[in-house]
């Protein structure tokens, strides 16, 4: 290895360990992206269907008011898991108006009043419920289902003694044989579409703010503590020293994004199995495409953190640029969700951000359009390139000697 | 007279408006321990990144002694810098080993050449503890280490013994006698006139960004007409001493503004207002 290279590797190196003893900046870094998809995709279901049980195990109070209530109606309510008490219905012009009894719900007496009343053949009804309540929209939610079923069968019924088929009365467009065998796009195509709309994001925001922390440590830290002075001394170029910084950086920012996929698709995996969520289905072309890009993004984010870092004169001052220059990523992310890849103008693919994030969706989706890849690749490269000729240009700053200590 | 070693040769440095220091030669031989002597402010530190090529000079040029820029010979040069630039996360060999790798001298040299300085600094039983919990002197020592690593022709000392304790800094002064007495040169800057007269051959006075005298304790008594060098310090820096300048860059007008608006008046200015 040439003395260069032997410097660079030292100072990458140094970084590294640096890095690795800090445990809190590691579990920052490292081990949150992997545990945060295994844990938004699988814990989190698991959550909502551990609050659904107990939701389901809730008993509810419900006073049903109502003088002439339909017998088969005081059945389905009887039969429900309601625990259901009756008075005769108050006398008020409208059913909806919760005078006389806000008390009671507000104070929990009773978690909803169902009130009915029978006018002509229309059953009138009012549901008095207290929206902040989970009790109470728990028992609104069944109260529905139970009116809801009665009414179904009170349609039919009706129908039926007009002389009339109910199915044909009220469905007359049918959809014939399996919905599912319609769609001729494949079940990995699927998954890959779906995928496409938010992997993207999260991987660029994530690579830009997985890189915030160790660029502003290595620059405005050193800067900080003085420890770049003795560094500046040293026999090695400014170049070596962005090159030894950047290899540390990115190789950081690059296992956080590793890991953070390996937990996407270890989550993935788990969903496929239960059928939520397919495999997508990528090529070997379209997944080394989609590495290149990456590492394009990564050399310019990287860069252009390290040069931004490099300026500030604290960690404090580099912390205050780089947190909201998040949002140069984020915007751009967001917006790039929306646009329509059939038919879209090869120009998107030279813009800033927006190239990678749009090549990342197309890649997803197996796509792979000759001219679009020529345009981002060659357009990343350029911006890579700028983002490392300014980070050199910071780090050949004869202020960066200057610390506040 | 010993070879000269490193050559200022009508160098100046400017940051912006400000002159850090005015047009400067000096030629450093082998053998000498020179103290770079001056208030705070004076421009010893930006002396001393001019001699280790961290800083470019404006005008002028420092070179050694084969005529290379001091910038690509910077190998031959070990470097300890006013806060000692130790990584707390790292521990005191790792330190070393670290600049010893960029210098490119081999593990197994560098521990060689750190265990000889170690144990006259009596350093040899704490170099694998991380540098977060050493004392101001042990912080010292192993800076001194670090630079020592690469058998450096010239040693650049800011302010070595500065917040040391009575021992740690005898004990580094008598570091740099011995290296002094094995035929080393040491650029040592310091504040305390005293204890360059203990530790160096050779004087230059700084004041203002100017080398205001350079040479024996004796040449300068002689230059001063004084008995004590005290006296010959005072008589060649009467005029009043700048602040510190070239780590603090004026403010622009938008940020003095800004800052004015939540920095409260003194007592004084507030009683001038009424």
């Amino acid at each position: 290895m040439s003395k260069s290279g032997v410097r660079v590797r030292a100072i990458a190196k140094k970084e590294l360990v640096e890095f690795v003893r800090d445990w809190r900046t590691i579990l920052a870094i490292l081990v949150i992206p992997l545990l945060m998809f295994p844990l938004l995709f699988i814990l989190f279901p698991l959550l909502l269907a551990s609050e659904a049980a107990e939701l389901d195990a809730l008993v509810v109070d419900v006073l049903v008011q109502g003088d002439d209530i339909p017998a088969d109606l005081g059945l389905m309510l009887n039969n429900s898991s309601l625990n259901i008490t009756y008075e005769p219905l108050p006398t008020i012009e409208e059913l909806s108006s919760p005078v006389g009894d806000e008390e009671r719900l507000r104070n929990g007496t009773v978690d909803l009043i169902l009130r009915l009343r029978m006018n002509e053949s229309i059953l009138e009804y009012a549901v008095l419920y207290q929206s902040t309540s989970e009790q109470s929209l728990e028992a609104r939610s069944r109260t529905f289902d139970v009116l809801a079923g009665w009414e179904e069968n009170e349609t039919i019924r009706r129908i039926s003694d007009a002389g009339l088929d109910p199915e044909q009365t009220l469905d007359p467009l049918q959809w014939d044989g399996e919905i599912s065998q319609s769609d001729v796009a494949t079940s990995g195509e699927q998954a890959g579409m779906a995928l496409s709309l938010f992997i993207p994001l999260v991987l660029s925001v994530w690579t830009f703010s997985s890189a915030i922390q160790p660029s502003i440590d290595m620059t405005a830290g050193e800067r900080e503590r003085g420890t770049l002075e003795a560094l500046l001394g040293l026999p090695c170029t400014r170049m070596e020293l962005l090159l030894g910084k950047w290899l540390a950086v990115a190789t950081i920012t690059g296992v956080g994004v590793l890991l953070q996929v390996a937990g996407l698709l270890f989550a993935i995996g788990y969903l496929a199995t239960s059928d939520i969520i397919s495999t997508p289905s990528v090529s070997l072309t379209a997944l080394l495409l989609l590495c290149l890009a990456v590492l394009l993004f990564a050399i310019m984010v990287v860069a252009f953190e390290l040069a931004l870092a490099m300026r500030s004169h604290s960690v404090k001052e580099a912390g205050s640029i780089l947190g909201p220059a998040v949002l140069i990523i984020l915007f751009p992310a967001l917006f790039t969700q929306v646009i329509n890849l059939d038919g879209i103008e090869a120009f998107w693919f030279a813009v800033p951000v927006v190239n990678v994030l749009l090549a990342l969706r197309e890649l997803l989706m197996n796509r792979i359009v000759f001219g679009h890849v020529v345009v981002w690749l060659v357009s990343s490269s350029l911006y890579a390139l700028g983002a490392a000729y300014y980070a050199a240009r910071q780090f050949k700053r004869e202020d960066i000697v200057t610390s506040l200590s | 007279m010993s070879p000269t070693l490193l050559s200022v040769r009508s160098a100046s440095k400017r940051f912006g408006d400000v002159i850090a220091l005015e047009t400067i030669d000096l030629d450093i031989h082998e053998g000498e321990i020179i103290g770079l002597v001056g208030s705070n402010g004076a421009g010893k530190t930006t002396l001393l990144r001019l001699l280790s090529g961290v800083y470019r000079p404006t005008t002028g040029e420092v070179l050694l002694s084969d005529g290379t820029q001091v910038e690509q010979a910077r190998s031959r040069l070990g470097v300890v810098p006013e806060n000692t630039g130790l990584y707390a996360r790292l521990t005191a060999w790792e330190n070393i080993r670290y600049h010893a790798r960029i210098h490119g001298v081999s593990d197994d040299e560098a521990w060689r050449r750190t265990m000889y300085f170690a144990q006259h600094l009596g350093m040899a039983d704490v170099l694998g503890r991380h540098t977060k919990g050493f004392s101001r002197g042990m912080r010292q020592k192993t800076a001194l280490l670090r630079a020592l690593v690469h058998a450096p022709s010239v040693l650049l000392l800011d302010e070595p013994t500065a917040g040391l304790d009575v021992t740690s800094a005898r004990t580094v002064r008598e570091l740099v006698r011995q290296l002094g007495e094995q035929g080393g040169t040491v650029i040592y800057s310091t504040h305390q006139l005293a204890e360059a007269e203990r530790v160096c051959n050779r004087i230059v006075i700084i004041h203002n960004g100017q080398v205001r005298a350079d040479g024996t304790p004796e040449e300068l008594l002689e230059q001063t007409n004084t008995q004590h060098l005290e006296e010959a310090y005072v008589a060649l820096t009467a005029d009043v001493a700048r602040p510190r300048q070239e780590d603090d860059k004026p403010l622009s007008k938008w940020s003095s503004w800004w800052r004015g608006l939540f920095t409260p008046k003194t007592p004084k200015e507030v009683g001038e207002d009424e």
